[in-house]
């Protein structure tokens, strides 16, 4: 393995491998070796984004849209955080519980959160209830799962002295195993949150009529490739935002633990 | 012989699918427009076994399903492995990358869909390129992440054996890498399904994802049904044959594992 | 009279043919406020004595029983003190502390006052509402033993409970201890592989054999400590000099000595 690069050094070569893909970008679609249409230059994808903040397309501007897109979003991870999280650490406790939940969990983990946009469609119509359900199927897993395992790997130590100091199963569960679960669950929050947004783009460009999925798919529509993009591109940052501020947050939270 | 566990899994299932019964068909407490019946989902599997349905039977669906799968992840591993292994190894090759691996990786792989279809149109080819994509991503970080988690000790003993380089890439680096290599495999795979039902969803002439479609829009919720468990079972199954694979391929990591234990 | 009674206990990990057996026929008593410490080889057993007492194992035949009633289960009439000092990281010292007593639904008024008293006791009065990561192996031990005093336990068990401090701290701790229990004697079960602390702080010391753990032999300490007079002295050192307390020390790894070589073929 070469050796580590200094900070320059990572910017400089960094700086090369972007302008690269962006040169390389943009010579495909200047010269024309792929159609203008499907493949508009860079800064005109850049032009149709700012144009896009203030005009309407598909009912809405672009801000309006993600934040249709983000409202559901959030209400979907919330739901799958207020379910998960406290059924994770029952079945960390008890045991029958576990027996009885997981093998009808294994079970479903299997079908993609996706899969379930027909009946989200059949039931939901095109209200706001499909894309939570999706968004509920994506990010409930990680919360339901990180908060098991949390409860299920305390140390067996501090088990014993909870029982030794007489503590019943409900303060066992939210003065013990919650407490000692929070690096886990924080963690497990941070997944869902993500594969939460991957699952809302995959609804919105099926069952929606607002938010920034819809937006793209009714651009594609009309072939104007500069508003897909555009809207990949608001996608993307609003996702890269979120996970930056969850790892902030999760930091944080470790940090208090003494774990760092 | 039977473990506790599976003994109260199978009552679940059980009480499960008596309740089911009971909720639609008995009592009615959920209307057929909304959730099918046990037996509704039997005739409607009946019927796509045998006569088909939406242009063809389970199988043929199923199967050209598996086949867009299969092809995308096998082309994002063959594309992306080697990518992680570049990247884990050459940090120059790592920081010429990464930035433009940060920009793309919120990107979620469905947020190509409608770009893939502009692109290559209604087709396999849309379809395969979105697959590709979502599995390409995994597997390179995890591999990445392979790579990055050797111990140093392992690579100085190598060298000091005067190892040429494209042996010590097959005999040494992939073997290394490859227990968070196989993580990243199963995401893959993982993320081809998701992204192959979604593409399909959106428009398709065959295939699971179709099926599910055309099922919506008929407002045949047994057809759903079957769908669903459908895209379970192949899931399933695929992830089954990854992990025989990797059990293989990997016997040496939890005999030394249990070593250590 | 808190007493602690093992009558002919047996236990053994795993069934059938392959059941490792690890302890054999204990029998013994400690008496109402009796301290009394075991020690053994490693892998003796003498943990899951400990354990058997706390509820955390249940004997396989034979019964164990605190105060005449046999033991089912974990409970703060017997208070542990664990080796690895088991605090609740997310609580502070005080809250550590209180939770035994919020179990025990203890009014508020009478939980402050009784938390008060305890960290008097150890001396932890400027630390009650510090988190444990922020405190040394020694003061992290002086909240789990005061968290242990508050519930006013029948009897008190202690795995190794200095075994993970330095060698230091871990004679400080043991003076202390000393001082605790001269002032407020409990009864006290107390499980070591270190003789010299053993002979120090207990009434008797009981010996155990290698796997599968028998009680040896049982040392009377506390008749030779007293006709001595250890306790006039305040230092551990100075105590450890005196040739009673040389003689008891080199009895017992003189029994330990026996079981050790008895392994090696």
């Amino acid at each position: 393995m070469d050796r580590e690069l200094s900070v320059r050094e990572q910017i400089a070569y960094g700086a090369l491998g972007l302008v690269s893909l962006i040169g390389f970008w943009s010579l495909l679609s200047v010269t024309g070796l792929v159609p203008r249409q499907f493949l508009p230059a860079p800064w005109e994808m850049m032009e149709r984004f700012i144009v896009l903040l203030s005009t309407k397309f598909a009912g809405f501007t672009l801000p309006q849209h993600l934040w249709s897109s983000f409202q559901r979003y959030a209400y979907g991870v919330l739901l799958a955080a207020l379910i998960g999280i406290p059924l994770g650490l029952m079945m960390g406790w008890f045991r029958w519980l576990d027996d009885i939940v997981t093998p009808m969990f294994d079970g479903l983990r299997f079908i993609a959160p996706i899969a379930w946009v027909p009946f989200a469609a059949l039931w939901f119509g095109t209200g706001i209830g499909g894309p939570i359900m999706i968004i509920f199927a994506g990010a409930f897993p990680p919360c339901l799962i990180n908060a098991y395992r949390g409860a299920k790997f305390v140390e067996p130590r501090l088990i014993e002295a909870a029982r030794m100091l007489g503590t019943g199963h409900f303060r066992m569960i939210t003065e013990i195993l919650l407490p000692a679960s929070v690096p886990s669950i924080v963690s497990g929050l941070r997944v869902s949150a993500g594969l939460g947004w991957q699952s809302l783009v995959g609804a919105e460009l099926i069952v929606a009529s607002a938010g920034v999925g819809f937006m793209m798919v009714q651009a594609q529509g009309v072939v104007s490739t500069t508003t897909v993009m555009a809207g990949m591109l608001a996608i993307g940052l609003v996702g890269m935002l979120i996970d930056v501020l969850l790892r902030q947050g999760e930091a944080v939270i470790r940090r208090k633990r003494g774990l760092e | 012989m039977f473990s506790r566990r599976a003994i109260i899994a199978l009552a679940t299932l059980l009480a499960l699918c008596v309740i089911w019964q009971l909720a639609t068909a008995t009592f009615g407490l959920i209307s057929p427009g909304r959730f099918p019946s046990p037996s509704d989902t039997w005739a409607s599997l009946r019927q796509i076994w045998t006569r088909g349905y939406s242009n063809g039977t389970l199988l043929t669906h199923a199967l050209h399903s598996i086949r867009l799968v299969a092809m995308g992840f096998v082309i994002a591993i063959i594309t992306g492995v080697p990518l992680g292994l570049l990247m884990g190894w050459s940090r120059k090759a790592e920081a010429i990358i990464n930035p433009v691996f940060l920009i793309i990786r919120p990107i979620p792989p469905l947020a190509w869909i409608p770009l893939a279809i502009l692109w290559l149109g209604l087709g396999d080819a849309a379809k395969i390129m979105v697959i590709w994509f979502s599995a390409f991503v995994p597997s390179v970080i995890n591999t990445f992440a392979g790579v990055r988690s050797i111990d140093k000790p392992i690579i100085e003993a190598a060298r000091m054996l005067g190892t040429p380089r494209w042996r010590f890439v097959r005999e040494v680096l992939v073997p290394a890498s490859s227990p968070m290599m196989f993580t990243g495999l199963r995401l893959s795979l993982q993320a081809s399904w998701t992204t192959l039902v979604a593409a399909e969803l959106v428009g398709a002439l065959y295939g699971l994802g179709r099926v599910l479609n055309a099922a919506q829009q008929d407002i045949y919720p047994g057809m759903i049904l079957v769908g669903m468990i459908s895209v379970a079972i192949c899931g399933w199954g695929t992830t089954w044959l990854l992990s025989v694979a990797e059990r293989r391929a990997l016997g040496w990591n939890l005999a030394a594992q249990k070593g250590a234990a | 009279m808190a007493s602690i009674r093992f009558d002919n206990v047996q236990k053994y990990f795993g069934q059938g043919p392959k059941a490792i057996r690890v302890l054999q026929d204990i029998n013994l008593e400690v008496k109402d406020k009796e301290f009394v410490a075991i020690v053994g080889p490693s892998g003796c057993g003498k943990t899951t004595c400990l354990r058997l007492v706390a509820g955390f194992e249940q004997v396989n035949e034979g019964t164990v029983s605190v105060s005449g009633k046999t033991v089912t289960e974990p409970g703060p009439d017997r208070a542990v003190v664990f080796q690895q000092f088991a605090l609740f990281p997310w609580k502070t010292v005080r809250e550590n502390i209180d939770l035994g007593l919020r179990n025990k639904n203890a009014p508020s008024a009478e939980r402050t006052e009784r938390i008060a008293r305890v960290l008097k006791l150890m001396n932890l009065e400027s630390h009650a509402d510090a988190f444990p990561h922020q405190l040394s192996g020694g003061m992290q031990q002086r909240v789990a033993i005061a968290r242990a005093y508050v519930l006013d336990p029948e009897v008190l068990l202690m795995d190794e409970p200095f075994g993970a401090l330095d060698a230091q701290t871990r004679v400080v701790m043991q003076e202390e201890l000393v001082r605790l229990s001269r002032t407020i004697p409990r009864t006290v079960l107390f499980i070591t592989h270190a003789v010299e602390e053993a002979v120090y702080l207990a009434d008797r010391v009981a010996i155990m054999t290698r796997r599968p753990g028998r009680i040896k032999e049982v040392l009377d300490i506390k008749t030779v400590r007293e006709a001595e007079n250890w306790d006039r002295f305040q230092k551990i050192e100075d105590v450890m000099d005196l040739d009673s307390f040389v003689h008891l020390r080199t009895q017992i790894w003189k029994s330990l000595r026996e079981e050790k070589d008895a392994h090696v073929v």
